[in-house]
C-alpha cells in the first residue's frame, strides 16, 4: 500500500517537473493542437540516449501492473528527460502570460483526472505512470480544449480591430507568400514613407491575434498606408483575415515548400495563399512561379487590376534584374534605375516596386529611395567580425530558395577567400520533403563551401548524406558536427582568419533537437 | 506637498512621429525619479491614443512591439466628480483616478507638444510640467513662432508660407518670394526636423507638397546657407530662469546638407550621443548676443519648464531658428555649465507644476446678470 502511494507520489512529481518542458514546447508552436506531441515523439526518438530512456519509461509503464515499484523507473525518465530540451531555452524561454498560465491550469486539471481516476479504479500505479508519460499528449488535449475558448477572448480584440480599420480608412495592402514577406514589407513601407503616412504590421504579427494588435496599437490616426503582413497554415485563414482587413492591394511574394507538415502539398499552399486576392480591386504577383503566373491570368480575367512582377522576365509590369549584387529596375520596358548596390531577393523588390506605384507614389521618388532601401536584420545581414572575417548572417531565412541565393552571396563574396563556411540546423516545417531538401541544400553547400558545420540533430542526417555528394567537379567539404549554436560560433572563432567568409544559414529554436 | 512626496507620473509615447523618442525621455526621466526614491509610475500614450499605466522601471525593448507586458488599461475622464487618470473604468463602482499630483509630460511632437495634452490636462484639473496650451501651440507653429520674434524685434532668417500654384493670396511681386533659391522646405507644424528638405528652386518646392507627407499640412519656406551652423542652448524656468551651456551639433556625414532626424535620434540613447561640441566654441559677442535672445524668446513664448531654443550661425550674425518646448532627454545634457543634475532638473519641473499651473480658469463675472437681461431667445433671433 506504501509502495503504491509512493509510486502514484513519484510519478505526480515527474508530472510537475516534466509539465513546464512541454507546456513551452506548445507556446513556441503557437498551441496549434498536434504540435507537443510531435515534438516530443521527435526528442525521444532522434536522440539515442533518449530513445533508450524512452524505451526504460514504457517498460516501467508494462511493469507497472504487476508491479508498481515499475513506475519509479517511468518517474525517473520523465522527471529529467529528453535530455537536450532545456526548460529556460537559449532562443526562448518560458513566458507565463495569461494565454500560457490558462493552459496550465486546464493541462493540470486533466492530468489530476487521470491520476485520480486511476486510483479510484484500483489501478494507481498505471494511471500515474502512463499519466506522466502522456504529459505532451495531454497538452496537446488542453490545447484542443481551449482553442474555442481563445478564439472567443480574441474576438474582442479582432472586433476593435476592425472598427478602428474603418474609422481610420487606410489603404490596405496584404502581403503573403511562403517567404519573402517581411523583406516586402519593409521595402514597401520604405519605398511608399516619403510620399503618404505609412504603418507597416511588425515583424511577427502576421496572424489573427497579431494582425488585431498591430491596428489597435500602431494604426494611429491618420495613417494612409496599412501594409500587413499575412501568414497562414492552413485554408481558410487568410480569408478570415480578409474578412475584416480587406486589402486593396495583394501581393503574393512566392509559393514553395513551407509548412508542409500543416499544408501536404505546394498546391495547397497555393490555394490558402490565393484567399488574398479576394476582394482586392489590384494584385501583384511574381510570376516567376508558373502557378502565380496561371493565377495573374485567372485573376485578370475576372476584373481585378493585375500587375505582372518579376526577377527575370523583361516584359513584366516589373522587373528588376540582379547582376553581381547590383539591381536594375525596369517599368513596362523601360529601364528607370540601374545599379542600384543592393543584395535581395530582387522578386521582392519588384513587388514592392509595383505597390508604391500602385500607390501612386511617383517613379521618380520611388527609384530615388530605392538607394537607401532597408535591408532586414538577420536577413543576409553582412558584417565583419572583430577577427577579420566576413560573417553573413541569414538566420532568420528558412526556405530552401532563400538558402540557395545565400549560397550564392557566399560564393561572390568568398570568390578569393581560404575558407568559406556555412554553420547551418538545415531547414524545417518541409512535411514529406524535409529529408530531400535539406540532402540537396547540403549537396549545393559543397559545390560552394569548404566547410559545413552542421548543427543539432533535427536534420543532421540528411545534411550529412548531401554533403557527401558534392557536384562533380568539387570536392566534399570538411564538415563538422556540434549539438548547440554557441559551439558553432566558437568552432568559427577558432578556426577562421583574416579574409574568410563564414555563413549562418537559419537558426532553429532550442525546442528542436 | 512637496517636490519630493509629490505622487508623479511620467507620460510619454503619444499619437506622434516622434512616440518612439519620447519613450526614451519618458524611461529616463522615470528611472532618474525611481532612483532617487520618488513615487512615480509611467503613463504610456500609444500611438492610437490609448493610456496605460506602466511600470516605471521598463526598458526601451519592453516597447518594441507595442504596449508592454502587465500594462493596465486607464482612461483620462473629465466633466465627471473623479476626473483624472481612471483605471478600471467602466467597472461597477471601482472606477477612482489615480493619485497623480503631478505629470511630468516628455511627449515630443504631435499632441504631447503642441498643446492639446496639456489643454486635456488643464480640463481634468491635473498639474503637468513643461508649456501651456497657448505657448506650446506657438512652439509648434514654425511660422507663428518667427513672425512672433521678428515683430519683437529679434532677428531671424525670412520664412514664408509656401503655397500650392494659384492658392493662397499671390505675393505682391508675383512668384518672386523676396529670396533666392536654393531653399529648405519645413513642415510648418512638427516638434523636429522630419520631413525636412533642401530644394533648389521654387517649382521643385511646391512639388515636394505633394510628395512629403510630411509638408501636407502646411509648409514653410526659408533660404538655405550654406554658411550657417547650429546652436543650441537650453533654458530652464524653476526656480530661476538658467541657461544652458551652448551646444553646436556636428553633422555626421559631410553630404547631410541639414541636421536630420537620423543625426539626432537613430542609435544611441537619443540626443545626448549625437556628435556634438560642447561647450561651443564661440566668440565672446555671439555668446553674449545668443543669451540675450534666449532669454527674449523665455519672455515671447512663454516658455515653461525646459525648452530648447535653437539657432543659426554663421561666425558672428545669428538668427533666431525655433524653439522646442518638450526637447528630446529633457535636453539634460546641454546642462554642463554650471552642472545641474537630472534629479535636480526634474525637481524644477515638478516644483514649478505644484506652484505654478499652467491654466487660469475663472468664472468670475459671469454672475446671471446677461441672462436675466436678455429677455427671450427668439428675440435674440428676431
Amino acid at each position: 500500500m506504501i509502495l503504491r502511494a509512493a509510486v502514484e507520489a513519484a510519478c505526480g512529481l515527474s508530472i510537475v517537473a516534466a509539465g513546464p518542458r512541454w507546456l513551452r514546447v506548445a507556446q513556441r508552436e503557437h498551441y496549434l493542437v498536434d504540435a507537443t506531441t510531435r515534438f516530443a515523439l521527435r526528442w525521444w526518438v532522434a536522440v539515442p540516449v533518449n530513445l533508450v530512456g524512452l524505451g526504460i519509461a514504457v517498460a516501467g509503464l508494462l511493469a507497472s501492473s504487476r508491479w508498481a515499484a515499475g513506475g519509479f523507473a517511468t518517474a525517473a525518465v520523465i522527471a529529467v528527460g529528453p535530455v537536450g530540451l532545456s526548460l529556460r531555452g537559449r532562443t526562448s524561454p518560458l513566458a507565463w502570460t495569461r494565454r500560457l498560465r490558462t493552459l496550465a491550469l486546464v493541462w493540470a486539471g486533466l492530468e489530476a483526472v487521470a491520476v485520480a481516476g486511476g486510483i479510484v479504479a484500483g489501478q494507481g500505479p498505471v494511471a500515474a505512470s502512463a499519466a506522466a508519460l502522456a504529459v505532451p499528449a495531454l497538452v496537446d488535449l488542453a490545447c484542443a480544449l481551449m482553442a474555442p475558448i481563445e478564439r472567443r477572448l480574441a474576438g474582442s480584440h479582432v472586433a476593435r480591430a476592425a472598427a478602428r480599420l474603418r474609422r481610420v480608412a487606410p489603404t490596405v495592402v496584404a502581403i503573403t507568400g511562403s517567404f519573402g514577406k517581411t523583406s516586402t514589407k519593409g521595402y514597401v513601407a520604405h519605398l511608399v514613407s516619403g510620399t503618404r503616412s505609412v504603418v507597416a504590421s511588425p515583424a511577427s504579427f502576421n496572424n489573427r491575434a497579431g494582425l488585431a494588435r498591430a491596428v489597435n496599437e500602431h494604426l494611429a490616426d491618420g495613417t494612409e498606408v496599412f501594409v500587413a503582413e499575412m501568414g497562414t497554415y492552413g485554408r481558410g485563414e487568410i480569408a478570415e483575415l480578409c474578412s475584416w482587413i480587406r486589402p486593396d492591394v495583394a501581393v503574393i511574394t512566392a509559393i514553395g515548400p513551407v509548412h508542409l507538415e500543416r499544408f501536404r502539398s505546394e498546391d495547397r499552399v497555393l490555394e490558402a495563399k490565393a484567399e488574398i486576392l479576394v476582394g482586392a480591386a489590384s494584385a501583384i504577383l511574381v510570376i516567376d512561379d508558373d502557378r502565380l503566373a496561371a493565377l495573374a491570368e485567372a485573376r485578370a480575367l475576372s476584373g481585378t487590376r493585375v500587375w505582372r512582377v518579376s526577377a527575370s522576365d523583361m516584359n513584366a509590369d516589373v522587373c528588376v534584374l540582379e547582376d553581381g549584387g547590383c539591381l536594375s529596375v525596369r517599368f513596362r520596358g523601360v529601364e528607370i534605375a540601374h545599379a542600384i548596390p543592393f543584395d535581395a531577393r530582387p522578386g521582392n523588390v519588384a513587388a514592392a516596386v509595383a505597390v508604391a506605384l500602385e500607390l501612386g507614389v511617383p517613379a521618380d521618388d520611388v527609384v530615388r529611395r530605392l538607394a537607401t532601401l532597408p535591408g532586414a536584420p538577420h536577413r543576409l545581414e553582412q558584417t565583419l567580425s572583430p577577427g577579420g572575417f566576413v560573417l553573413l548572417d541569414d538566420t532568420y531565412n528558412a526556405n530552401p530558395a532563400g538558402a540557395r541565393a545565400a549560397l550564392a552571396t557566399l560564393g561572390r563574396l568568398g570568390a578569393d577567400a581560404m575558407r568559406r563556411v556555412v554553420v547551418t540546423p538545415g531547414m524545417v516545417e518541409l512535411g514529406p520533403l524535409q529529408t530531400q531538401e535539406n540532402t540537396d541544400f547540403a549537396a549545393a553547400v559543397a559545390a560552394v563551401a569548404t566547410d559545413l558545420v552542421i548543427v543539432g540533430r533535427t536534420n543532421r542526417r540528411a545534411l550529412l548524406a548531401g554533403s557527401r555528394r558534392p557536384p562533380s567537379g568539387s570536392d566534399a567539404p570538411r564538415v563538422v558536427v556540434v549539438s548547440t549554436l554557441p559551439k558553432a560560433t566558437q568552432w568559427v572563432r577558432e578556426h577562421l582568419e583574416s579574409g574568410d567568409v563564414v555563413l549562418y544559414e537559419n537558426d532553429l529554436p532550442d525546442h528542436y533537437p | 506637498m512637496n517636490v519630493t512626496t509629490a505622487k508623479l507620473a511620467v507620460a510619454f509615447g503619444g499619437p506622434s512621429p516622434e512616440h518612439d523618442v519620447s519613450i526614451l525621455t519618458g524611461l529616463q526621466a522615470a528611472r532618474e525619479l525611481t532612483r532617487s526614491q520618488r513615487d512615480v509610475m509611467g503613463l504610456y500614450w500609444t500611438k492610437t491614443g490609448e493610456w496605460y499605466r506602466v511600470d516605471a522601471a521598463l526598458e526601451a525593448a519592453d516597447f518594441l512591439d507595442g504596449v508592454p507586458r502587465g500594462a493596465q488599461s486607464v482612461q483620462l475622464v473629465t466633466g465627471v466628480e473623479g476626473s483624472g487618470f481612471v483605471a478600471g473604468a467602466g467597472r461597477l463602482g471601482r472606477s477612482r483616478p489615480l493619485p497623480v499630483d503631478a505629470v511630468i509630460n516628455c511627449c515630443h511632437g504631435g499632441p504631447g507638444e503642441d498643446g492639446t495634452l496639456q489643454a486635456a490636462l488643464d480640463l481634468v484639473g491635473v498639474a503637468y510640467t513643461g508649456p501651456g496650451v497657448a505657448a506650446a501651440a506657438l512652439g509648434m507653429d514654425k511660422l507663428a513662432f518667427a513672425g512672433v520674434a521678428r515683430a519683437a524685434g529679434l532677428s531671424v532668417l525670412p520664412r514664408v508660407l509656401l503655397h500650392r500654384r494659384g492658392n493662397g493670396p499671390a505675393p505682391a511681386g508675383g512668384d518672386d518670394i523676396g529670396f533666392p533659391g536654393p531653399y529648405i522646405v519645413k513642415p510648418r507644424f512638427g516638434g523636429s526636423s522630419i520631413g525636412v528638405e533642401v530644394v533648389a528652386d521654387l517649382d521643385t518646392a511646391r512639388g515636394r507638397l505633394d510628395a512629403n507627407t510630411h509638408l501636407r499640412a502646411g509648409a514653410v519656406l526659408e533660404p538655405y546657407r550654406e554658411d550657417l551652423f547650429d546652436l543650441n542652448v537650453a533654458v530652464r524656468t524653476w526656480p530661476d530662469i538658467e541657461l544652458s551651456a551652448i551646444e553646436r551639433p556636428l553633422r555626421s556625414t559631410a553630404a547631410a546638407e541639414i541636421l536630420g532626424y537620423a543625426d539626432k535620434y537613430v542609435g544611441g540613447e537619443g540626443m545626448a550621443s549625437a556628435p556634438r561640441q560642447l561647450p561651443a566654441d564661440l566668440a565672446a559677442p555671439v555668446v553674449t548676443a545668443l543669451h540675450d535672445a534666449a532669454r527674449a524668446v523665455v519672455a515671447l513664448a512663454d516658455v515653461r519648464g525646459v525648452a530648447r531654443i535653437d539657432f543659426l550661425c554663421d561666425g558672428n550674425d545669428l538668427f533666431v531658428n525655433e524653439v522646442n518646448t518638450v526637447p528630446g532627454s529633457l535636453a539634460r545634457y546641454l546642462f554642463v555649465d554650471p552642472p545641474v543634475p537630472f534629479i535636480d532638473l526634474l525637481d524644477g519641473l515638478i516644483g514649478e507644476a505644484l506652484a505654478r499651473p499652467a491654466a487660469h480658469y475663472s468664472a468670475a463675472g459671469a454672475d446671471g446678470t446677461v441672462l436675466r437681461g436678455a429677455g427671450g431667445i427668439a428675440g435674440k433671433l428676431a
